[in-house]
């Protein structure tokens, strides 16, 4: 009866992975042949599987999941259900013999053994290196089991957290062989990879040799308030009374009617996107933004409750097994990421780290600013122009960039820069041409 | 139908519709490249829509009055998987080969199909009832009593009905939500459908299975790992505080739309 377990997954797993091969026309012709040209397609789709590289297989893999004890206060402070993330957990695959060890940094809200996380665990792992997955500081088990405000948004602090982290690993892993060290990241983990390498520099306790940036952020808070809009995307008419998931079920439902079989895999996804049900750019979307707010939702409500700030569960509540904490999971989907960073964020920026920035700018919006500035790649730009061992890769149509920033990507990395014509966001990092081009750029 | 005949078939759709499919954007490129895929969207002018927060409040509401007690086994469930559960599937993964592994899980997934046959039957699903029948003839024949699964290779593919679903069929409501012990999220009318599944199971005693797991309890302790193999759900895997609203919505919602189709 186990197996009923599955289904969840499986309608989660659909509606993330609506698969389409509609294409559009080409505007020029060019020799990347990557098959999805809709940046929302390709966002929530991926890779076919004809065209990704071939792995190695779970089983030829020596890996396992490590624990590491970096906030012991909380073990005794925090309520019982957070029990599971208490200590920090991290994947370690090794190599037999002396090896590079490459740190993957997960993207906004992942987990070390997310899908996308996994892939590149698999592609470097059949290179020939040591790989050590870490959840993104802004995931729950990261924010409770390793961060010291559990704050995560300030790009420098989420770098120290990371550094730690690192650190930590390199200690309990002292018998391992180590011949180079290596770091990349994804989305939000492309950023701070830039960060910890710059940390690095001056505390040199790995010295990497190539940092690599996937689909990085630019600006942070273009990034943000582009993710924040796609919920504002008309996806449900005016007069409608269901909400947009009833909707989206109800296509699901009459999907499996005509067909006559409820059964979920890549092909009848494939299906699903070419039937008269298709699912519009607007409510491809939707969809994508409420992913993000979803992950909003759980970093307000971890960040609150860790630090007793009271914006979200008050704070002399007691919180146990059996809570119901479905109000406050209300509460914080109602809180976007904006509204995060200014009732929680901003305020502990100020607090902590704003003199290390500029004293003497008292108003909000300034504040933001600074805020923004520091945590987003132009906060590096001298140390990123100037360093060979850095290069990115990114998309022409990635939905988080916005107008300049391939320009200032352009100007800061040049022939650093690897640009791609089509992948919206990550849909093509599992395309062979893709996986061929960042190992090559470790194998330099 | 075997893995690389789908992808095959899969590969052929998709090539020709990708050459049938070429609506064209619009599209504006700025001078550095950014295609500004945004632009493409239609937005509400107004900041009010506030769609995203009406879906996700209505989604939470799912009629749960033992949420308490749910939870707490919940995360019990959790424990139990991580202290218990888990390290044993693993064991069983190194102590048993891969073929071996399959063959247990062909094995049990045939005995299912009885309750799949039983239930189409009582939705009156005729085609349904057929192919299933088909498939549990072929299997136990030629699958040597179900170690192998010559029917899907056969293009016969796997259906799966049981009690719960037949219920919903006649119009029962789902009902107060159930965390069960061990087993994991359910509802009323679904654990009343388990319990009937299990009857009909145990009358039917195909293959002698259900009285030879009586004498031998070792069966059906092979019969549960096999299911915790199978099952890929990991708690934990959604990495958030929310986790256990999250599984009830899921399992609610792919409940309703396996009673639909």
């Amino acid at each position: 009866m186990l197996k009923r377990l599955l289904s969840p997954l499986y309608l989660v797993l659909s509606l993330l992975c609506i698969l389409s091969f509609s294409a559009q026309a080409k505007q020029a012709a060019t020799n990347y042949q990557f098959p999805l040209h809709n940046a929302f397609e390709a966002t929530i789709a991926g890779t076919p599987k004809a065209l990704r590289p071939p792995l190695p297989d779970d089983a030829d893999i020596s890996q396992h999941d490590y624990s590491l004890r970096l906030r012991p206060e909380r073990e005794y402070t925090l309520p019982s259900n957070f029990w599971p993330v208490k200590t920090f957990r991290y994947r370690l695959a090794k190599q037999s013999g002396p090896a590079p060890l490459i740190f993957i940094i997960a993207g906004t809200g992942a987990h070390y053994s997310s899908s996308s996380m996994e892939y590149l665990k698999k592609l470097f792992y059949g290179a020939g290196f040591h790989v050590a997955q870490i959840s993104s500081p802004t995931a729950y088990d990261f924010m409770v089991g390793a961060s010291a405000y559990a704050t995560p948004g300030y790009s420098p602090q989420d770098a120290t957290d990371l550094y730690s982290v690192m650190r930590a690993i390199k200690k309990q892993q002292r018998n391992l062989q180590v011949t180079d060290w290596h770091l990349t990241g994804y989305s939000l983990g492309g950023l701070q990879a830039a960060f910890v390498s710059h940390l690095d520099e001056q505390q040199q306790a790995f010295n990497f040799k190539r940092v690599l940036l996937i689909n990085p952020p630019v600006n942070l808070y273009t990034s943000v308030n582009n993710l924040n809009s796609l919920v504002n995307t008309k996806a449900v008419g005016a007069n409608e009374t269901r909400t947009f998931y009833a909707l989206m079920l109800d296509k699901l439902t009459r999907f499996f009617n005509s067909k006559g079989r409820f059964d979920f895999n890549e092909a009848v996804l494939f299906e699903f996107q070419n039937s008269s049900e298709k699912l519009t750019d607007n409510e491809l979307a939707m969809l994508i933004g409420s992913a993000f707010r979803f992950t909003a939702a759980d970093i307000n409500f971890t960040s609150d409750l860790i630090n007793r700030r009271g914006v979200i569960t008050p704070p002399q509540k007691r919180i146990y097994d059996g809570t119901n904490l479905t109000p406050y999971f209300k509460e914080a989907l109602l809180c976007d990421f904006e509204c995060y960073m200014h009732q929680q964020l901003l305020p502990l920026w100020r607090v902590h780290f704003k003199h290390t920035v500029l004293a003497e700018v008292a108003v909000t919006d300034a504040d933001l600013d600074l805020l923004n500035k520091a945590s987003s790649l132009y906060a590096l730009t001298d140390y990123l122009s100037n360093n060979d061992k850095i290069a990115v890769i990114h998309n022409a149509d990635d939905i988080i960039l916005g107008r300049g920033d391939i320009g200032y990507l352009q100007h800061t990395f040049a022939e650093r820069l690897t640009l791609y014509p089509y992948g919206g966001h990550l849909g093509n990092l599992d395309y062979n041409e893709n996986a061929a081009d960042i190992l090559e750029f470790f194998h330099e | 139908m075997s893995k690389t005949h789908t992808l095959q078939r899969y590969l052929a759709t998709s090539v020709l519709l990708t050459l049938l499919h070429s609506t064209s954007w619009a599209e504006e490129v700025d001078p550095d490249g950014f295609k500004n895929p945004l632009q493409h969207l239609n937005f509400n002018q107004r900041q009010d829509q506030h769609e995203f927060e009406r879906a996700a409040l209505e989604a939470l509401h799912i009629k749960d009055p033992l949420e308490q007690w749910n939870r707490r086994v919940y995360h019990f469930n959790y424990r139990f998987d991580q202290w218990v559960f888990l390290p044993v599937v693993k064991g069983y993964t190194t102590i048993a080969p891969h073929f071996v592994r399959t063959g247990v899980s062909s094995f049990f997934s045939n005995l299912g199909e009885i309750k799949t046959l039983a239930n189409s039957l009582l939705q009156l699903k005729g085609h349904r009832a057929m192919e299933t029948t088909a498939r549990i003839l072929f299997n136990t024949i030629f699958g040597v009593g179900g170690l192998w699964d010559p029917a899907s290779k056969m293009g016969l593919a796997k259906n799966n009905e049981d009690f719960g679903q037949t219920l919903g069929y006649y119009g029962v409501p789902h009902g107060p939500y159930l965390m069960l012990p061990f087993l994991g999220p359910s509802n009323a009318r679904d654990t009343t459908g388990a319990v009937a599944d299990f009857g009909i199971d145990k009358s039917v005693n195909w293959l002698n299975m259900a009285k030879e797991s009586q004498r031998n309890p070792e069966i059906f302790g092979l019969q549960i790992v096999d299911q915790r193999y199978i099952t890929e759900l990991r708690y934990g895997q959604l990495n958030s505080p929310f986790e256990y609203e999250k599984i009830r919505y899921a399992y609610t919602k792919s409940r309703e739309l396996k009673i639909a189709e």
